[in-house]
């Protein structure tokens, strides 16, 4: 079972690390693509489109340093809620997987989610990102449920 | 295992960041063409207005190209440097 746990979070921390990777270049490059609506908007004395790609910069910022900085936390103070070990034997390290595996998965849903919603932001569709963003709190309260889910299940199937 | 798909996504990125740089470039100095077009008409015809308006969007047009090429890619570096390592 640890084997197991370990080959399966090796590899969604390298999903992590790939995500993390494209969500910066993708932010890089949606700013540089911002700017050049600024220069062009400007150009034209189109304000309104100027103040658009201003604000949609500054979203692109702003969820970057959210998903790099914020999500991390989150997850980490999640991840020290969820119950490790609700008993003894098989259930124990049932449990360790579980726990383990939820973190890591709501980590990089919500990841992914900060990666739609910057993208939603950087072409202005609100849908989407009001979706995305929704997406991250169900990947948050599925934590929460799981922190009180795994003792009751421990406790069902006879903890120690 | 992501690494070859990383290589392609940033070897993609790379080549639209410069594809993105040079297209600002022209849109910059085709801007600064149609402003100078602009300041001169209308200091021919006596247009003062027209004239300062012009100098403004030339200098707005400058702050906006040195925006996207000093601070754009120190935002990167900043953001670079806040990338986190697995939280699990």
């Amino acid at each position: 079972m640890t084997e197991a746990a370990s080959i399966l979070l090796t590899f969604l921390r390298e999903a992590w690390m790939a995500l993390a990777g494209v969500f910066l270049a993708f932010a890089l490059l949606a700013g540089m693509a911002q700017l050049l609506r600024v220069g062009s908007a400007g150009m034209l004395g189109s304000n309104l489109w100027v103040w658009q790609s201003v604000s949609a910069l500054l979203s692109i910022l702003v969820l970057g340093l959210f998903a790099f900085l914020g999500i991390p936390q989150v997850v980490r103070a999640l991840q020290d809620s969820l119950p490790g070990a609700g008993g003894c034997g098989p259930i124990s390290e049932l449990g360790a997987f579980a726990s383990g595996l939820i973190g890591a998965l709501a980590a990089l849903r919500m990841l992914k989610a900060a990666f739609a919603s910057a993208l939603s932001a950087s072409i202005g569709g609100a849908g989407a990102f009001a979706g995305a963003l929704v997406e991250s709190a169900e990947a948050l309260f599925g934590m929460l449920l799981a922190a009180a889910a795994i003792p009751l299940a421990a406790w069902f199937l006879g903890a120690c | 295992m992501f690494q070859p798909i990383m290589d392609q996504i940033l070897a993609l990125s790379r080549d639209a960041w410069a594809f993105m740089a040079g297209l600002l470039i022209i849109v910059a100095l085709l801007g600064g063409m149609y402003y100078i077009l602009q300041g001169t008409a209308g200091a021919a015809f006596g247009g003062s207005r027209m004239t300062s308006m012009a100098i403004v969007g030339v200098v707005g047009l400058v702050i906006i190209v040195l925006f996207a090429f000093l601070f754009l890619p120190q935002i990167g570096e900043m953001l670079k440097n806040f990338q986190p390592q697995p939280p699990f």
